[in-house]
C-alpha cells in the first residue's frame, strides 16, 4: 500500500455511512501507550528515538496487527504527503510536524492506525464511520491486546498506563465523535451545547482535534478524565451524550426549515451555485459551503447528490490533497483555481 | 477569507498563532505561524491546554513552590534527570520513573485533572502480578496503621519502608513477584544516548522474579 494508491479513494471513515452518519461523521477511540525501557520523547535523544522507533515498529510488524497495511516513516517523506496523512486523520498535526525519526502504521481499510514516537511512544487509534464507539473501542482494545503481546508497556497498578502528560494517565483513552452541527451554529445553540457538554467533563474541539478551529461546522466531542474510570465507561459517557446532540441538531434544522423555509433553501442553494460556478475557491469557503450542502442533501433539498458525494468533496478539496492530484506542490492562490476547478467538475453532471 | 501569512522575518507559512497584547493602553496585535511562534517562546497552540490547565489550578503552582521551598532544592528524577521545574513549565515527563520521583507532588495535581487517584481500568496481561502487589500493598497499609495505633513506631517504620519500595516498584511498571524487599524498581537507561535493550527486557519480563 502506498500513499498515491491509497488516495485513490477515501477510507473507511469517511464513506458516510454508519449509525446516524447524517450528523456523526465518525467515531474515535484511541489509546496511548508507552514502552518500559525508553524515555518520554521530549527526553530522547535522536539515537534512542530511532531505536524506540525501530523496535516499536519491528513489534508491530511481529504482532501482526498491521498486516495487511502499510508503515510510513514520516521523517522521510514530503511534507505533502504527511499533510496527506493528517487530512485523511490518520496522524495528528503533531506528529505531522517535526523532523524526529517517527511514523505510522495503517491498515488496509485505515480503520486502524499507530503513530509510532508521537507524544507518547504509541498512540492507537480506531476511526470508524458514523455513529459507533462501541464497535471502535472493541476493535480498538483487541489491536491494544495484539501489540502488547508483543511490547511491554510503561504501567502502574496505581496510575495506569504511565504517559508522556498526566492528562492521559491511566487507561489513556481518549474517545471521540466528530458531529456535523451547522443547525445549531445557525440557531446559534452551539454555546448551550458546549456548556451542557463541559459541565460533564467533556471536551469540544474543531476538525483536526486538539488546538484546531472548527471548520464546516465540525465538531468533536470527547473526554477529557482518563483516570478513575474503566475504558467502557468512559467510552459509555461520550455515547450517552451524542444522541441528545444528535437530536438537538436534528431539531434545530426542523425548526430552521419550520420557521423560516425559503431563507433555509436560499443558504443550501446559493451554496450550491457557489461551489458549481466560483473560479477561485479558498479552503476555508469551500468547507462553509460545502457544510452547507451537506445539510442541504440531508433534508433532501438537494437531491440528486448523497452524503458521500459531499464526505468526498471535503476529503479532496483539504490543501494536501488536492495537490496529490494535481500532481505537485500549488501556490495558494493556484490551489484556490485548481479547487473550485475540482469542484465545478464534480457538480457538473448533476441534475439538480 | 484570505489566509493570513506569517509576520516573522522570511516566513512565507500560514499565521495561525494570534495574540493581542494590550501595553500602555496600546494594542499591539501579532499574527505569527505556530514554529516562528515557539522560536519567540510563545505558546504554540498545541501545547495550550496543558499550559492553560497547570497555569489554572492555582493551589498546584503554590504547592508545587511550597514543596520546592521545603526541600530547599529543585527536584530531579534519578532516572532521566528531568527537574519538578521543568515538568511544570512543559506539563510533560522524561519517563515513566518520573511518576514515582515527583510522586509527592503529582498525586495531587493527578487528582486535580482526573478527581481520582486509582486506575481501574484495563491491565496489561503482562503485569497482572502487579494486582497482587497492589494486593500486598494494601495489607501492609492496614498493618501501618495498626503498628501506629499500638505505638509500635520500629515496626511502623519497617512497614512503612516495605510501603515505599513496593509503591516505587509498582509505580515504575512493576516486577512480578510479592512484596518481599527484593523488588527493587528495574533501572531504565540513564544515558540518553545508550539505546536501552528492550529485546532483552522483553525476555527478563517474566523469568528474573
Amino acid at each position: 500500500m502506498n500513499l498515491n494508491d491509497m488516495i485513490q479513494a477515501p477510507g473507511e471513515w469517511m464513506r458516510g455511512s454508519g449509525p446516524e452518519a447524517e450528523i456523526v461523521i465518525s467515531s474515535r477511540v484511541r489509546l496511548a501507550r508507552n514502552v518500559r525501557g525508553f524515555h518520554f520523547i521530549t527526553r530522547m535523544d535522536e539515537a534512542e528515538r530511532l531505536a524506540c522507533e525501530t523496535h516499536i515498529r519491528n513489534q508491530i510488524q511481529a504482532s501482526g496487527v498491521a498486516l495487511p497495511g502499510a508503515y510510513f516513516p514520516l521523517h522521510e517523506m514530503e511534507a505533502v504527503d504527511r499533510k496527506v496523512l493528517v487530512e485523511r486523520h490518520l496522524i495528528s498535526k503533531e506528529h505531522e510536524d517535526g523532523t524526529h525519526p517517527r511514523g505510522v502504521a495503517v491498515s488496509q481499510d485505515e480503520s486502524v492506525s499507530i503513530m509510532v514516537n508521537e507524544e507518547d511512544h504509541i498512540r492507537l487509534q480506531v476511526l470508524q464511520s458514523g455513529f459507533q464507539l462501541q464497535d471502535a473501542w472493541k476493535l480498538c482494545g483487541k489491536v491494544d491486546d495484539q501489540l502488547e503481546s508483543c511490547l511491554e508497556y510503561a504501567f502502574s497498578p496505581q496510575l495506569g498506563y504511565l504517559t508522556a502528560c498526566p492528562t492521559n494517565v491511566g487507561t489513556g483513552v481518549r474517545v471521540s465523535v466528530m458531529l456535523h452541527l451547522p443547525a445549531l451554529v445557525l440557531t446559534r445553540h452551539i454555546e448551550k451545547v458546549f456548556q451542557a457538554v463541559s459541565k460533564i467533563n467533556l471536551a469540544v474541539r474543531g476538525l483536526y482535534g486538539e488546538g484546531t478551529e472548527a471548520s464546516g461546522h465540525f465538531y468533536q466531542i470527547s473526554n477529557q478524565v482518563t483516570l478513575g474510570r474503566s475504558e467502557i465507561e468512559i467510552v459509555n459517557n461520550v455515547e450517552t451524550v451524542i444522541p441528545m446532540i444528535v437530536r438537538y441538531e436534528h431539531e434545530a434544522r426542523q425548526t430552521l426549515l419550520a420557521k423560516d423555509r425559503k431563507r433555509l433553501e436560499d443558504r443550501v442553494w446559493r451554496a450550491f451555485g457557489m461551489l458549481k460556478y466560483a473560479q477561485l475557491l479558498p479552503s476555508d469557503e469551500s468547507m462553509m459551503l460545502l457544510s452547507f450542502v451537506r445539510m442541504g442533501v440531508q433534508l433532501g433539498l438537494l437531491k440528486d447528490m448523497t452524503l458521500r458525494d459531499v464526505n468526498d468533496l471535503f476529503v479532496y478539496t483539504q490543501p494536501a490533497h488536492l495537490q496529490k492530484l494535481c500532481g505537485g506542490p500549488l501556490e495558494p492562490n493556484e490551489r484556490d483555481m485548481r479547487r473550485a476547478r475540482y469542484v465545478r467538475e464534480k457538480l457538473e453532471h448533476l441534475k439538480l | 477569507m484570505a489566509a493570513m501569512k506569517c509576520e516573522a522575518d522570511n516566513c512565507e507559512n500560514e499565521a495561525t498563532v494570534h495574540l493581542t497584547e494590550i501595553r500602555d493602553g496600546v494594542k499591539h496585535e501579532m499574527h505569527l505561524c505556530e514554529s516562528c511562534a515557539a522560536n519567540k517562546g510563545l505558546p504554540g497552540k498545541s501545547h495550550f491546554t496543558i499550559q492553560q490547565l497547570l497555569a489554572g489550578i492555582a493551589s498546584q503552582t503554590q504547592a508545587f513552590a511550597q514543596n520546592k521551598a521545603r526541600r530547599g532544592k529543585d527536584l530531579a528524577c534519578p532516572s532521566c534527570g528531568t527537574t519538578l521545574s521543568q515538568f511544570q513549565s512543559s506539563g510533560r515527563f522524561g519517563c515513566p520513573e518520573c511518576y514515582v520521583a515527583f510522586r509527592e507532588d503529582v498525586q495531587n495535581l493527578v487528582e486535580k485533572i482526573h478527581d481520582s487517584t486509582q486506575h481501574c481500568g484495563k491491565v496489561p496481561t503482562r503485569t497482572s502480578s502487579d494486582v497482587a502487589m497492589q494486593k500486598d500493598l494494601r495489607q501492609l497499609q492496614v498493618d501501618l496503621k495498626k503498628a501506629i495505633r499500638h505505638e509500635e513506631y520500629e515496626k511502623a517504620a519497617a512497614v512503612r519502608d516495605k510501603i515505599r519500595k513496593l509503591e516505587e516498584c509498582m509505580a515504575a511498571g512493576g516486577l512480578p513477584s510479592g512484596a518481599d524487599d527484593s523488588t527493587l524498581p528495574r533501572p531504565i537507561s540513564t544515558h540518553p544516548g545508550d539505546p536501552p535493550t528492550p529485546g532483552s527486557s522483553k525476555k527478563k519480563g517474566k523469568s528474573d522474579a
